[in-house]
């Protein structure tokens, strides 16, 4: 664990830093509070810190109120060290927001046990970041395939279409659906119709780039969005992704089965305001006349879509 | 202004010293050199700020020495610091040189002191 100590007086900087670096903490050491303050607003800087109250530049309280206002993602553990004279002082050091004190020159055990105390607090603060980020990973993904869930995709997309109109941008939107799948669910069950769907997931986003959304839009049907993508190119993008999709069977613990996909294509420019519902609209007409030329087929959207000024109409 | 120092405290309370370090010999070998590098030039500037008596400076140097030298478990050395530090605060500069004195005779006795306890834990 890393800790900060400041302290302008070397030789009580060399002992706290000896009894820490015994006690297993890997040591930071300067002789003024602007340093410490430095290295505590880093955002991989040390999270434990000891902080002599009297110090030249920035006072220990001074550093306290710098980190508090600056790293405020993470929780510092600040210790302030005070003279006994001092500590009538220390309602101010702990308004100034350090979380504890110690009166120097301190106890080393007891000094570890109230670092041990900060710890604790620190432990538990990411076992409470970890449990918020879990709670919101769970929030907008979909539970059996891990990807963007339904309101997720539909949020993303609509702030993308902002953007992609304010740059004026293109954005290329898939809307694909697993050919026959309920004939996967009635012939295998559904435990094999969710092998299928966590496959077809997969394949769909390792044919994704980084910074384009796949989502579940529904049962068997999938959400994919391409910003800034060439919209000359929005069909065979399609075409790429449907064959990731189909290229090799699918392995599933009732042997490999063959599974296709069809997609409605939609390559959007700059013009138009339209609505999310608007377009998915349109594509899932795409879709429909992809499945009515046989599956396994892309269909752009035609480009008479009413994505114009409504002026024009 | 002699302080009436209790002539039962000592100029250094080993056990106390040895506890801070957990017993770490080579330690107090490296803070008995910081304290030697470190300890005659804040005496020389506290001498100078008590014959021009500079307050702000008399406070700050004799502060750095109580740190050092309650750190090292020297109870006389480090009062006599804390006092000429609380003249420094309040301005009331009247007993500094009689004050000074003390400190350096303190500190010269403290270092006597550390060396034989350096001696005897090296033996």
């Amino acid at each position: 664990m890393k800790i900060l100590i400041a302290d302008d007086e070397r030789l009580s900087r060399h002992l706290l830093q000896k009894t820490l670096e015994r006690a297993g903490y890997e040591v930071t050491a300067v002789e003024n509070g602007r340093l410490a303050a430095e290295h505590l607003c880093r955002l991989d800087g040390p999270r434990l810190a000891l902080l002599d109250w009297v110090m030249p530049e920035l006072d220990g309280p001074e550093v306290c109120r710098l980190v508090r206002q600056q790293r405020k993602q993470v929780h510092v553990h600040i210790v302030l060290l005070t003279s006994k004279e001092s500590k009538k002082d220390v309602v101010v050091g702990l308004e100034s927001g350090a979380d504890d004190y110690l009166i120097k020159p301190c106890d080393p055990e007891e000094l570890k046990a109230r670092l041990r105390t900060g710890l604790r607090i620190l432990q538990l603060e990411d076992k409470l970041v970890e449990a918020r980020e879990d709670m919101r990973f769970k929030a907008t993904h979909d539970s059996l395939t891990s990807l963007l869930n339904r309101g997720a995709v539909m949020e993303l997309l609509s702030r993308e279409l902002v953007r992609t109109r304010r740059e004026k941008a293109s954005i290329t939107i898939l809307l694909g659906d697993v050919d026959h799948f309920k004939q996967v669910n009635d012939t295998y069950g559904h435990a094999v119709g969710d092998e299928v769907l966590r496959e077809v997931a997969k394949r769909l986003l390792s044919s994704a780039r980084s910074y384009d959304l796949v989502g579940r839009y529904g049962g068997e049907e999938f959400l994919i969005v391409l910003n800034n993508s060439d919209a000359r190119y929005a069909l065979a993008r399609a075409e790429q992704i449907r064959n990731a999709v189909a290229r090799l069977p699918v392995q599933t613990t009732r042997g490999p089965l063959a599974v296709t996909m069809s997609l409605g294509v939609l390559a959007s420019g700059t013009e138009g305001p339209c609505s999310v519902e608007d377009i998915l609209y349109e594509i899932d007409m795409a879709l429909y006349a992809a499945k009515a030329a046989g599956r396994n087929c892309s269909k752009l959207v035609e480009p008479k879509f009413a994505c114009a000024e409504p002026a024009a109409t | 202004m002699r302080e009436k120092e209790s002539p039962n405290v000592q100029v250094l309370n080993i056990p106390e010293l040895l506890a801070q370090l957990g017993d770490d010999r080579a330690l107090l070998g490296e803070l008995l050199e910081i304290f030697k590098e470190e300890c005659p030039p804040l005496l020389r500037s506290l001498a100078e700020a008590v014959s021009s008596k500079d307050a702000r400076v008399v406070e700050r140097t004799s502060h750095n020495l109580k740190g050092m030298l309650s750190t090292l478990s020297a109870p006389r050395a480090s009062s006599a610091a804390s006092q000429l530090e609380q003249m420094g605060r309040t301005g009331e500069m009247s007993g500094c040189r009689g004050t000074l004195t003390i400190l350096e005779a303190e500190v010269v006795s403290l270092l006597v002191e550390l060396e034989n306890c350096l001696e005897t834990a090296e033996q």
